[in-house]
Order: structure tokens, then sequence, then C-alpha cells
């Protein structure tokens, strides 16, 4: 029989990776949207960039491990670069980054609290990683005060909506197909009915 | 990535792929710090060459590949053009303020985009997958239940996207109203989410039957490693990059070194 490994098991690698893969095409479609809003002006692109963390939010709220949300965002990434991201490589390191905070927001609670305001948290993370990367890359502190405002409050509001909430209500209702049994046979619900 | 175009298959897709995406991961930071604009030019002109000589596609292909690209140029250099701070006004027009400072810094994003998306661009273009992940196993030692796992993902792709055929025909015939963004979204997220899990599931219980969690020593099918094109690879991008900070600190295009 199979020795216990540590870390994740295959089943749970396998699952996060399609899940990312799933979020992977968005996000390469979701480059072009982001291009045209962008031509828009005022920043209103920045609201839609909250989508490009929502891999690491979902994965974590659907498996509940440690490690899945910062794979969730390195496996979208990469399967964003090897369709052809219009940023190229870049993706794949933004995408390292943004996984590696969200985790750290996860793992400060000690994956342990599955609920909006830590997604959120996880999100304001991601979207911290990204902002340091467009720090080196863009020279983003060489905007105008105003601008750069405007800039910094659409990136996290779009991201606490896309990432933070749609990811929530998007785990829910897939909790309701019955997915997640596989990880979470009997909830807590289950063990109180016992207990009555 | 596989797509069914007619392609030369260029020295560059023999080359080790974890050698190159370390080579090209490592050209990326080295971007990231050129501060010259000269160099940078440089830089993407060089890599737009090899991008165009070197991938083995097309000219119609490559023009489509690279349109986005340019899109990104013109956009990320025009916001910063537009609405960046400097002291030299050039124009001034309500909330735009174009200065010398911000239009050169603006130039020097939009080639430093260029040039991060073409060494992207480079590597999905002439990297296949499963040698990628093959080489990941056997040069960077990444776990068999994390490459298999990836490669297994891939190939689920084809199927996830009849499914998404199949739900846009069921809606159409069922008449399902197509608005609502939100809506729609969730009409065609959730049955594709949680088929592709429940798929993902049993096929991890048949992958670990088979032992490709397993964390002992195993052989491959294909073995990877290293070649006279490995070589190349290095000797070509170490000149690239040579040849670009000699001709740009030499014989500059503008007479700003650092846009800083």
């Amino acid at each position: 029989m199979e020795v216990k490994t540590k870390g994740l098991k295959l089943a749970d690698i396998l699952t996060t990776i399609v899940i990312a893969i799933v979020f992977g095409i968005i996000y390469k479609l979701w480059a072009p949207l982001y291009s045209a809003v962008g031509a828009v002006g005022f920043h209103l692109d920045q609201l839609i960039y909250g989508m490009w963390f929502i891999a690491s939010s979902l994965a974590y709220l659907l498996i509940r491990k440690p490690g899945v949300a910062l794979l969730a965002e390195i496996a979208a990434s990469s399967g964003e670069l090897i369709m052809g991201s219009q940023w190229g490589l870049e993706v794949l390191i933004y995408g390292v980054v943004q996984g590696l905070f969200a985790e750290l927001v996860f793992a400060a609670f000690r994956y342990r609290r599955f609920d909006v305001f830590v997604v959120s948290l996880g999100a304001v993370g991601a979207t911290i990683g990204s902002l340091i990367m467009d720090f080196y890359k863009g020279y983003i502190e060489a905007l105008a005060p105003w601008n750069m405002a405007l800039f910094l409050l659409a990136r996290f509001i779009g991201a606490i909506l896309i990432s933070g909430v749609l990811a929530v209500s998007l785990a829910k209702a897939l909790e309701k197909t019955g997915v997640t049994q596989m990880w979470r046979p009997a909830s807590k619900d289950d063990y109180d009915a016992l207990n009555r | 990535m596989n797509w069914d175009i007619q392609r030369r298959e260029t020295w560059l897709y023999e080359a080790n792929p974890s050698l190159k995406l370390i080579v090209l991961v490592m050209l990326f930071f080295a971007v990231l710090f050129i501060h010259n604009p000269n160099v940078l030019i440089n830089v993407s002109l060089a890599l737009f060459v090899l991008f165009c000589f070197g991938t083995g596609y097309p000219a119609n292909v490559l023009f489509w590949l690279f349109l986005p690209f340019f899109l990104v140029f013109v956009s990320t250099a025009s916001s910063m053009m537009m609405f960046g701070e400097g002291t030299t006004t050039w124009f001034r027009w309500g909330l735009i303020h174009v200065t010398a400072e911000s239009f050169w810094r603006g130039v020097h994003i939009g080639f430093r985009a260029l040039a991060l998306g073409l060494l992207g661009l480079i590597f999905s273009l002439t990297t296949r997958p499963v040698p990628l992940f093959y080489s990941l196993m056997q040069q960077l030692r990444l776990k068999p239940k994390y490459a298999y796992s990836f490669l297994a993902a891939v190939r689920l792709l084809p199927i996830m996207l009849e499914e998404f055929q199949a739900i846009r025909y069921a809606l159409t015939v069922r008449g399902v109203p197509n608005k609502g963004v939100l809506s729609k979204m969730k009409r065609y997220a959730i049955p594709l989410l949680s088929q592709s899990i429940r798929r993902a599931q049993r096929i991890a219980v048949a992958m670990e039957a088979k032992q490709f969690s397993g964390s002992g020593r195993r052989t491959f099918y294909y073995e990877i490693g290293f070649g006279k094109y490995d070589i190349w690879l290095v000797a070509l991008f170490a000149a690239l990059m040579f040849a670009a900070y000699y001709v740009g600190v030499h014989y500059p295009y503008i007479s700003i070194s650092d846009v800083r």
C-alpha cells in the first residue's frame, strides 16, 4: 500500500491544477479585455485586474490545504504562459509572487478560516504582490499622486470584489454540486447531528 | 503549445527546456534592471529578430501573435507618457500632462513590456509541454506528482472545450436568456468546474493506483539531457545581451542614459 507522503496528495495536486488550468484560459482571455478596458482610461482596467488572483482564492476555498493557493496561482499563470500570454514570461513570475502573498495571508490564519473576510484579505495580499512586481517593472511611483491613488484604489477594490466576494460565491455554488465531498466527507453539522 | 499550424522546428526547439527556462528567467530579471533606454531598445530589437527568424512560424502567424504585444507596448507607453510626472512640460491639456521625463520613461517601459513579452513568447513558441515537464523532473528535480498532474491537466483541456460547447448548445436549445454577465458566468463556470473536479478526482485515483504519486526513484520514458544546442543557446543570449549593451552605450539613439 502507499506510504503516507508528506505534503499534498496527488488527488489534491491534480484537482488544484485542473481548476487552475481552467482559470489559466480565463486569465488568457482576460488579457485582451483588460487592454480594451484600459483604452477607456482612468484606470478602469484596474477594477478587473483582480480576476488574475481568483485561482488561488478558489483553490484555497475548495481544497482547504496549505500550499494549494500558491500552487493554483503558479499553475494558472504557467497555463497562461503556455497559451502565449501577451505579457510573456512576466505572468509566471507575477503568478509566483501573487500566489506567495495570498498563501502567506491564508497561513497567517492557519488555514482554518474560509470566509469572505479571509479570502478578501488573501486577494489584498495578492494585490500587494502584484504591486511589488509593478513597482520594479513599470516605475509606477512616477505616476502623479492623484493618478496613483486612483490606480491603487481601483486595483484593491477590484481584487476584493472578484477574488474575494465572487470566489466565495463560486465556491458555495460548487459545494452545492457535491464535488467537495471527497475532501470533506462529513461536515461539522453532521457530527452535531449525531450529538443531538 | 501545439496549435495546428505549419511550422519549421528550429534548433531552439532542441535546446534543453529547463535550461531555456532558466536562461530566459535570468534575462527577464536582467531586463528589469536596464535603465538605459538605448540598451533596452537594442535588446527589444534583437529579441524581435529572434522571434521573427528563430521560432520557425510563418509570417502571417507571427503577425497575429505579435499584435497583442504591440497593443501592450502602446498602452503601457502612452499611459506613462500622458499622466506621468516631470518638470520639462511639452504639452498640457486638462489632466493630460506630457513632459520630457514622462515621455522617455513611457518609451522605456513600453520597450520593457515588449522585451519581456517577447521573451515569454519565444519560450512558449519553441517549447513543447511534454519535454518541458520531463526535463523539469529530470534536471530541476520537480516532484513527479506535480509534473504528471500538470501533464494530465493539459490533456483535459480539449475535453473541457468540448464541454463548453455542449453547455452552450444546451443553453441555446432550452432557450435560456443570454443576459446578465454574472449569471451567465455562473451558468458556464459551475458545470465546467464541477465536471473537471470530478474528472480530476477519478484520474487521481487511477494515477495513485499506478504509483504516479510515489516518491521513490523512477525511470522516464523520455530521457532529456544536454547537447550542442544548449551551448548555442547560452552563447546566443550572452552575445545578444553584450552586443545590445555595447551598441547602446557607445552608439546611443537618444542622449538619455538613465530614465529614473
